[in-house]
């Protein structure tokens, strides 16, 4: 089961840090789904040099959702 | 929003030198403030003598909109997903242009001296294009639906039209035009405040005070209509002073300043229910900021009332001192240290934590200094004494001395993490 990290209501950096945290771990191949309050744009340009794959959405009450594959 | 969108929004993101340029720039002109104070301690008396008018402008163009256009080069990028094309060509045009536009125009307006408001005008005319253009094509991206964005843009244009106002004055002051000078004062003065910063204030709010204070979010109606409002009101509010419709103008004006009371006092009340047990320093600084915006705002309304000198002078203390300077300190204290973890962790280097990059022991000493400061100033303006002008001045000097060593302190901690 995918794990899931619930950044919501910390400050920052620390959803930062708790996400850089479990994608380290992760192998090629799986997940991680990301839950905070804002879209985290700085976090993308990370993923997108270490070319994780990555899907951001907007849930209906706000909640940004942001699924992470590693390479 | 897809991947593709994002990675072409934010492509272009700054250097962490970008923004910390201007930060770095602006406490120098609060020194400038402080030493006028000090230097010409007559100048409290009303708010159309040089003195004062070179002193809000040091405040106003030398350290509000240094460290203003200083983070729209980061929040841009990190808040709203868009960024300034050539952010660093830009940066450097707009960081010489401001500091050498602001110079001249105090200087003019202090010494009453045409030459060095022509100069001015050119300076800011063209730091003030390239810096809005730059930021509206960095913009046109985001999605307009959101609150932050689209506030941003009302902010830019609320900016366009204060600082075509401002050099329509510089030109009237210096000759070179001729029109009534209180009306294009009043409604400089209005965009300006509200029109630009009070947007820019707000829109840059939505975001950072959940964010960093641990608030709940803003009133979902407050974020969506606000703005607008605000927008809609000074267009009245203009064609009121226009038009020459006395009592409309004074109607729209009590609008204007419920508007500001009401985001005042929903931040107030965010604030109280911040999962944070102990407010942090920049809570507190949001606090007084909200505070005295309040203050301000009464005072405003007492100007129309009361026809005394001293009022516009205590509200412009209360607004720009006590608001937007205490304001921007306090997200100045939480946006640079997370700028320079954010640099240091893109990089791919071991980022210490925010705490040690930026500890709250100096910063709770320049925030005593900055409160001191604002409560001698007011009292400097309602007593008239020369003496407490100049006390008042020391202190400016002195907070605006402990800001520039607390943000070089983040610098020295930047440095030596890059450099380990």
């Amino acid at each position: 089961m995918k794990q899931v990290i619930d950044a919501r209501g910390l400050e920052p950096p620390q959803p930062f840090e708790l996400v850089m945290e479990a994608i380290a771990d992760l192998r090629p191949g799986e997940g991680v789904k990301l839950l905070l309050d804002r879209m985290p744009y700085p976090l993308f340009r990370i993923l997108d040099r270490d070319r994780y794959r990555y899907e951001s959405r907007v849930r209906d009450d706000g909640v940004v959702e942001i699924d992470i594959v590693a390479p | 929003m897809t991947t593709a969108d994002l990675s072409l929004s934010y492509e272009a993101a700054p250097t962490f030198s970008t923004p910390l340029r201007f930060f770095l720039t602006g406490p120098l002109f609060g020194l400038l403030a402080g030493a006028v104070l000090l230097f010409v301690p007559d100048l409290l008396g009303s708010r159309w003598t040089p003195g004062a008018l070179a002193l809000t402008h040091l405040i106003a163009v030398g350290f509000m909109l240094n460290i203003m256009f200083g983070a729209l080069f980061q929040i841009l990028p990190v808040v709203a997903g868009a960024a300034i094309p050539q952010a660093r060509i830009v940066a450097g045009i707009v960081h010489v242009g401001l500091a050498a536009g602001a110079a001249s125009l105090t200087w003019g307006l202090g010494a009453g001296s045409p030459p060095f408001l022509t100069a001015a005008v050119v300076l800011l005319g063209i730091t003030f294009g390239v810096f809005l253009v730059a930021a509206w094509y960095g913009l046109r991206r985001t999605p307009i639906a959101q609150a932050t964005p689209r506030d941003l843009r009302f902010a830019l244009l609320g900016f366009g039209i204060a600082a075509t106002l401002g050099m329509a004055l510089a030109m009237i002051l210096s000759g070179g035009l001729s029109l009534p000078l209180v009306t294009v004062v009043k409604l400089h003065v209005g965009w300006a405040w509200l029109g630009g910063s009070g947007l820019l204030l707000a829109a840059t709010s939505w975001v950072v005070v959940p964010m960093f204070q641990i608030t709940p979010n803003y009133p979902a109606r407050l974020t969506r209509y606000w703005a607008l409002l605000t927008c809609a009101a000074l267009v009245a509010w203009s064609a009121a002073v226009l038009a020459g419709f006395s009592l409309l103008e004074f109607v729209l004006a009590i609008v204007l300043a419920a508007l500001s009371g009401a985001f005042a006092i929903t931040t107030l009340r965010l604030q109280t229910r911040s999962r944070r047990s102990v407010p942090d320093n920049t809570t507190r600084a949001f606090q007084l900021a909200m505070s005295c915006m309040i203050a301000g705002l009464l005072c405003i309304v007492a100007a129309h009332r009361f026809d005394h000198d001293v009022w516009p002078v205590v509200a412009g203390i209360l607004i720009l001192h006590g608001g937007f300077v205490t304001a921007i300190v306090g997200m100045l204290y939480k946006i640079v240290p997370f700028l320079a973890w954010l640099h240091l962790s893109q990089a791919g280097m071991k980022a210490p934590n925010m705490k040690k990059l930026q500890p709250d022991g100096p910063i709770r000493k320049h925030l005593i200094a900055h409160a001191a400061a604002l409560a001698v100033l007011l009292v400097a303006a309602l007593s008239g004494s020369t003496l407490v002008v100049r006390a008042a001045g020391v202190l400016v000097m002195l907070e605006f001395g402990l800001l520039f060593a607390n943000l070089m302190r983040v610098l020295g901690a930047y440095r030596i993490a890059r450099s380990a």
